[in-house]
């Protein structure tokens, strides 16, 4: 679990993974694209958002046009200060030009910051199409893209679907020993929904012990709840606020991520718990 | 012939010359940042100040804590639930993203709108939706206060409506 933190933090405030090799296009010969490359790697030491970042990548796509990376890097600034319409037209440009490269994060992207459920779908549906390998990870490393799959077909109302995929996934992850953060948590919501609350229980009890969160015992409080369990409820409620406070919840840099809960709504539902007598 | 190959450089080296200037002005048209506000007095309110200049204000994310509310992301979207109404017998789908500044005090000021359907295709939603969402947000009269190092910053926020059939499904982030 620390190591998979770790990873998390590293894939959230860095490019490095997307990073092209340009010695390798002046290896196979394709010179204008090293030289938009070697220009492209000029950014190296400026902020996404900032002026020059952006002037460089352009002079980049002025040498070729045809050089994704630069498309993709442009992207960014547009996307995490929510201008859609922008961002769009970059990241569809990337896809264009290699579609196995950035149809993952385009789905990613569409999900993590616009819930585009439909179009993320697609996007990785695609690119599984494409690709005989793993389709990988979300940019920030929280979720497999099958994992955050599942959560569209979720939100877009095919719950048994997702339960599959997911479910799938996960044994994946199980085998690989890199479950992520919130996997276990997200099926667990799942099945309670679809009203298999003791399988719902038996999911929360393994992602209390691979990384407890406030979420968690709240929705693991429900489950009880339906099985009349009062006890486990109300104690299930008071961990929820404990850990609520002590910072251990859902978390995205960017966003607030699906099954994210607030205070606001455990001390609702300890107040029910107190209106119906459960103390 | 000399003339013609005359006229065809002549009108070679304008178009070259007109492309370049299109060229220059679109490196110009960047700010300091990508999605900079500048304040704009016809439509801006001039009370509104930020606290520490332009050039140092920052984007809500910059400090790592993710996307922070006042009171919590519950109270925004209870605020939007209780007062948006929605316009019956229209159909308007997409996105609607307003972008705004919140200064060191927490007041919000420089909104700005993008509007697109589900395809990312700019349009412009029904005026009433616009407004209606626009009104709500500018009448939210506190938001977080953010402080690096102790002190409080200026920084951009912005709210993404997700509007279908005219109702409001989602707002992000």
């Amino acid at each position: 679990m620390k190591y998979l933190n770790f990873l998390i933090l590293l894939f959230a405030f860095s490019n490095v993974f997307a990073q092209p090799n340009c010695e390798a296009y002046k290896y196979y010969g394709d010179t204008l694209k090293y030289e938009a490359c070697k220009k492209a790697m000029e950014i190296s030491g400026h902020y996404q958002f900032s002026k020059k970042y952006q002037t460089i990548l352009d002079e980049s796509i002025e040498i070729d046009p045809t050089f994704d990376y630069a498309y993709w890097a442009k992207s960014i600034a547009y996307l995490k200060s929510g201008d859609f319409v922008s961002w769009k037209k970059l990241i569809d440009k990337a896809v264009e030009l290699k579609p196995k490269n950035h149809l993952g994060y385009r789905g990613w992207c569409r999900y993590q910051f616009f819930r585009d459920y439909k179009g993320a779908i697609k996007d990785f549906e695609k690119l599984d199409s494409l690709v005989g390998y793993d389709i990988g990870q979300s940019q920030n490393g929280t979720y497999h893209l099958n994992i955050a799959k599942g959560l569209c077909y979720k939100a877009i109302g095919e719950k048994e679907k997702a339960v599959q995929i997911i479910e799938k996934q996960i044994k994946l992850n199980e085998k690989e020993n890199f479950i992520g953060s919130y996997d276990y948590l997200h099926l667990g919501v799942l099945y309670l929904e679809l009203g298999n609350f003791e399988k719902a229980i038996e999911l929360f009890k393994k992602q209390s012990k691979d990384n407890e969160l406030a979420e968690n015992q709240y929705y693991l409080a429900l489950a009880y709840k339906n099985l009349n369990k009062k006890t486990e409820y109300k104690s299930c409620l008071e961990k929820a606020k404990e850990l609520y406070i002590g910072q251990s919840r859902m978390f995205d840099f960017y966003s607030n991520p699906m099954d994210k809960v607030y205070l606001e709504n455990i001390e609702n539902e300890i107040k029910t718990a107190y209106n119906n007598g459960h103390r | 012939m000399k003339k013609s190959i005359l006229k065809v450089t002549l009108l070679f080296s304008i178009l070259c010359s007109c492309q370049s200037e299109i060229k220059t002005s679109e490196k110009e048209k960047y700010l300091r940042w990508v999605g900079d506000i500048e304040q704009n007095d016809q439509i801006d309110e001039t009370a509104f100040k930020v606290c520490n200049g332009d050039d140092k204000i920052l984007q809500y994310f910059n400090l790592g804590n993710g996307p922070i509310y006042a009171g919590e992301k519950s109270k925004v979207l209870n605020t939007f639930k209780s007062k948006y109404k929605p316009i019956s017998g229209k159909k308007e789908n997409g996105l609607i993203r307003i972008r705004f500044i919140v200064n060191c005090e927490g007041k919000a000021g420089r909104f700005r709108v993008v509007q697109s359907d589900y395809d990312y295709q700019e349009k412009e939603f029904d005026d009433e939706i616009v407004s209606q969402l626009l009104n709500i947000t500018k009448g939210i009269e506190n938001w977080e206060v953010l402080k690096q190092n102790e002190v409080p910053i200026d920084y951009y926020m912005y709210l993404i409506f997700k509007i279908t059939d005219g109702q409001l499904t989602e707002i992000l982030p």
